[in-house]
């Protein structure tokens, strides 16, 4: 009893802290889905008015499918290119890692509003670095508006998000890679294996865990980034970057109707609560 | 005074009231959007206002908060929502968010006030855009024109005049094209620009009456000559009118391409007039472009973009000392410091003052121009239309102009929007 | 496995492995360097670029080779750090980040500790109540937390900037914080209890200086968020002199026009303290970073 009450005592200021700001606020946005707001103002109940609206909301839609496609892009780019760099700086000296580990995760210690601000301008049509360093190197003609483009905006967008993760994901990796056994790797040479064979049969099998934690991570960030899209296109040009908090703020701040907005944040919620629950479930189970 | 009784406290307090009325200060507090540069840059002017106000009426003291242009709107709505409105506010995007907040009863009704105040400079139309329901809840003071900045000397260069019809502006726009030069400079990756690129060519293809049809009556966005607007903007990227990439230009940077000589015109409103009449290393000029359709009455795209508003939830004696700083904000001997100090022209100020007062000369000219037609001037969208309709005119209107919309699909999502809208009884009618 | 096993392992692994490869490929092994290098262009050329903007005079920005100026054109740091207001934003972000961390530090080891070793009720529950707040996004909460901040009068303070931080930090820290509180030997909890110290006493004493390194890759890590946050303290703070660094230079966007080598003399005054700090602590950084992902 004792030991219990002390064990309570020491989770308190973490517990309470943390429902105070989070819990709470989580809570009080789930009520305001059940009414009906006009510019932040409760106007009346609206029962699940709110959420069967959902179905005739293209936009949502549209967003949602964004989120989707950068959950894809997240896995496919900076994890396997992570994945990739671990491997091979695995077998290079300790100097060689430090630094080119250090050089691979400095994008991730600038805000993300700064390396969208960065970015935006990298791509900016008029003025843009891209295009000036294009120029200089005598590649002009492969200028272009990427991030004004729909064809191209949101990969150009995800360009700069895989900037800043894919240094995270080799640092996961090589930390991995480094903890498996290196007698399997000296059997696979002594069988004559090529490194990509080893790749391929010790290295990758060996870091399903570690693979499926970053993916869980990537994707409760692809889920939920915001700063990134505001800073640089608003999720225009017209819907073309569209995502679910893009939409989320919109509605809350621009439209002012708090009940739909609210809305969109429980499904957002529900959402990756249900993915990562279901993930978290393999990762103890792998 | 501390060691009073706090009954004696009262009663003499009292009899000071009676005496000197309102000796103790009342503190108004102020969100405003005037920065030192870039949009609505009469910063300096606001602070020397204060000043001259708090010394006219100096029970009055005011607690001033600038917000920046670009947040402001979410600020506002936000204070509004914890019940923290400021007791005073200038705030954009006009119309549209004010009939919002009168629809929920967060700012206050003035109609007193201006009786009280005779605030009879502030016309009919400018009224109606303040009004919702029979009442009147913003004192409108900025004057917004949109007209055609020019460069007088790339076009003395080119040989061009300045175009007196649709057709010669066309041509014009076509020779700078030719010569090389980027003919309007226009950046929509903030999304709201287009909107009143927009509603400057929709004022010119259906004029005034029949814009009232489709915002104030039964009309449709569908209406042809919506249509012909809709066509004439994605006409214009299509013909190369526009920067390459426009949707990924800034409004500040298709600003600087202007004034770095790189285009020949930009097409936008009075509230940029210092930063352009400062920025110009060159001649600058101002004209309105011509009616577009055959019959439209020329005219120009013209709103007070913001307006003075307060809080219906401050003490009777705040709002009244906000009023009378308000007041004292938009007299006539106060609009001289808004136009020397702050490039923008209050509502009600006259043509002979204008002409009168040390203003740069650009801005003379545009308000000379714009103020030509005050019974054809017309609407601007996005201070127009309700908050949620605005919100689908910003992506469709990229998509449009991008041409990745037809004008049919714009105007149909537009409509969609449109109706749902005023089903909700969003809209607001003068 | 502990950290001194990982070593000899890796060193192992990395001493056989180059012997065995050398010279056996090297076309692969060429490719491989190759493929190094390329993603190292990669990280660093937009950092690059942006540092040769912020030393660059408005005229030169877009003349001349993409080489280093000299001598150095310092005027756009001295310029944004003085009338743009960066002075004040930097303390700013040091006063927040700060202060969070400092609540972090303070909270989060308490918990893992409790997690980790203690007997608490529902223990399965309430570590999934924590880790729940791992995929809240700022907008959906931000209307809500701003109301409370309100009735709180919080807003417009930094404190309350300071106090929903370290809430919004505190599953990711509770949850690296278990991990390395399961690393201590039950042993050495068990000897000061025997010698009769209360929890708390044995938790200050004994656990705290053995966890150290993970308290400081906590610190970092938690220091490192906070001063990257956005959203929160642009909707809390108002007033200009409390505004941190990164809402500052996102504000700086539109309000300069297009003075580009300010902004990116802002952007580097941004995330120029995170990159020293992270390379001066790096082992620290990936020690933290890597908690619980290796398990």
């Amino acid at each position: 009893m004792t030991s219990q009450r002390t064990a309570i005592l020491f989770v308190l200021p973490a517990l309470a802290l943390y429902l105070a700001f989070v819990g709470l606020p989580i809570l009080q946005v789930a009520a305001y889905s059940l009414f009906t707001w006009d510019n932040g103002s409760v106007t009346g109940f609206a029962g699940l008015a709110n959420f069967t609206r959902l179905g005739g909301d293209t936009v949502f839609w549209t967003a949602l499918g964004h989120n989707g496609i950068w959950v894809v892009l997240t896995l496919a780019f900076p994890l396997m290119i992570g994945l990739l760099l671990a491997s091979i700086l695995a077998e290079c000296s300790p100097r060689t890692v430090r630094i080119l580990g250090a050089i691979y995760f400095l994008p991730r210690t600038i805000p993300l509003v700064v390396a969208g601000i960065i970015w935006g301008w990298i791509y900016n049509p008029m003025f843009g670095l891209a295009n000036w360093a294009l120029d200089m190197v005598g590649l002009g003609a492969l200028g272009g508006a990427w991030l004004a483009e729909p064809s191209t905006a949101l990969y150009a967008l995800n360009v700069v998000g895989a900037w800043t993760f894919f240094g995270f994901c080799v640092l996961i990796y090589l930390a991995a890679i480094q903890a498996i056994d290196p007698s399997l790797y000296e059997a696979a040479q002594l069988d004559g294996a090529s490194w990509l064979k080893r790749f391929r049969f010790v290295t990758v099998p060996l870091l399903k865990p570690t693979t499926l934690f970053l993916g869980l991570y990537a994707a409760i960030e692809a889920m939920r980034f915001f700063d990134l899209v505001w800073v640089t296109t608003q999720g225009g040009p017209g819907y073309d970057t569209e995502v679910l908090t893009t939409h989320i703020y919109k509605t809350f701040f621009l439209v002012g109707d708090f009940g739909y907005a609210a809305t969109l944040s429980v499904v957002l919620l529900a959402i990756v609560l249900t993915v990562s629950g279901v993930s978290y479930r393999l990762l103890r189970s792998a | 005074m501390k060691h009073l009784p706090a009954a004696r406290l009262v009663a003499s307090t009292m009899l000071i009231a009676a005496a000197i009325p309102a000796s103790a200060e009342t503190v108004v507090t102020q969100w405003d959007q005037f920065a030192s540069s870039g949009i609505t840059a009469a910063g300096p002017a606001m602070d020397e206002l204060i000043a001259a106000c708090e010394k006219v009426l100096p029970d009055i003291k005011i607690l001033r908060t600038v917000v920046p242009s670009i947040g402001i709107r979410e600020s506002y709505r936000l204070a509004v929502s914890a019940d923290k409105t400021p007791d005073l506010a200038y705030t954009w995007p006009a119309a549209s968010v004010l009939a919002g907040y009168a629809r929920t009863g967060k700012v206050a009704p003035l109609d007193a006030y201006y009786a009280k105040y005779k605030w009879d400079g502030i016309n009919d139309f400018y009224r109606g855009r303040n009004s919702y329901k029979g009442n009147i809840y913003g004192v409108p003071m900025e004057q917004d024109l949109m007209g055609v900045y020019y460069n007088r000397d790339l076009f003395k260069k080119l040989g061009l005049e300045v175009p007196k019809t649709y057709a010669e502006f066309q041509a014009v726009a076509a020779k700078v094209k030719e010569a090389g030069y980027v003919p309007i400079a226009f950046g929509n990756r903030d999304r709201w620009p287009a909107t009143n690129t927009l509603s400057l060519v929709l004022g010119l293809t259906a004029g005034r009456e029949a814009e009232e049809k489709v915002l104030f009556g039964d009309g449709s966005w569908t209406d042809p000559a919506f249509k012909k607007a809709a066509e004439t903007i994605a006409d214009w990227a299509k013909e190369g009118y526009f920067p390459r990439g426009f949707n990924g230009i800034g409004y500040d940077e298709a600003n600087a391409l202007f004034l770095g000589g790189r285009a020949a015109m930009t097409i936008t409103g009075t509230w940029v007039l210092q930063d352009m009449a400062r920025g110009a290393k060159f001649d600058l000029g101002v004209f309105m472009l011509p009616p577009i359709s055959e019959g439209v009455p020329a005219g120009t795209m013209w709103g007070e973009g913001s307006q003075w508003q307060i809080a219906a939830s401050a003490p009777e004696a705040t709002k009244d000392a906000a009023a009378a700083y308000v007041d004292c904000l938009i007299s006539p001997e106060h609009r001289q410091v808004w136009v020397e100090k702050g490039f923008l022209v209050p509502i009600g100020t006259k043509a002979e003052d204008l002409a009168a007062w040390n203003t740069l000369p650009a801005v003379k000219e545009f308000y000379a121009e714009g103020l030509k037609t005050p019974d054809t001037n017309f609407y601007d969208l996005h201070t127009t239309l309700p908050e949620s309709v605005t919100q689908v005119l910003y992506p469709e209107l990229q998509r449009l102009v991008g041409g990745d919309a037809t004008p049919d699909q714009f105007l149909d999502a537009m409509q969609q929007s449109w109706s749902k809208a005023v089903a909700n009884g969003e809209r607001w009618q003068p | 496995m502990t950290a001194a096993t990982a070593l000899t392992a890796t060193r192992h692994t990395r001493q056989s492995a180059r012997r065995l490869t050398l010279g056996a490929f090297p076309a692969g092994r060429l490719l491989r360097h190759v493929i190094l290098l390329l993603f190292a262009l990669y990280a660093l050329a937009p950092v690059y670029l942006v540092l040769l903007a912020s030393v660059r005079s408005e005229a030169e920005l877009f003349s001349g080779p993409l080489s280093l100026p000299w001598p150095i054109d310092f005027s756009n740091f001295s310029r944004t750090w003085t009338e743009s207001g960066f002075a004040h934003y930097f303390v700013n972000s040091l006063i927040i980040s700060t202060g969070s961390t400092v609540l972090v530090l303070i909270t989060a080891p308490l918990a893992g500790y409790a997690f980790a070793k203690l007997d608490l009720p529902r223990k399965e529950l309430l570590f999934g109540l924590f880790l729940a707040g791992l995929v809240v996004p700022a907008p959906s909460v931000i209307v809500a937390l701003y109301g409370n901040l309100q009735k709180l009068g919080l807003l417009d303070t930094r404190l309350g900037v300071i106090l929903p931080q370290a809430a919004l930090l505190l599953p990711f820290s509770v949850f690296m914080m278990r991990t390395v509180m399961q690393d201590v030997p039950k042993e050495l909890i068990e000897a000061a209890a025997v010698d009769g110290a209360s929890p708390f006493t044995t938790y200050v004493r004994v656990v705290l200086p053995v966890v150290r390194p993970g308290l400081m890759s906590l610190a970092l890590i938690a220091f490192l968020f906070s001063w990257q946050e956005y959203l929160l303290p642009l909707v809390v703070l108002q007033a200009d002199d409390l505004k941190p660094l990164t809402v500052g230079a996102a504000t700086l966007q539109g309000r300069y026009g297009v003075d580009y080598g300010g902004i990116a003399a802002a952007g580097t005054i941004a995330f120029g303290p995170l990159v020293v700090l992270f390379l001066v602590m790096q082992r620290s950084f990936v020690r933290g970073l890597t908690a619980g992902a290796v398990k």
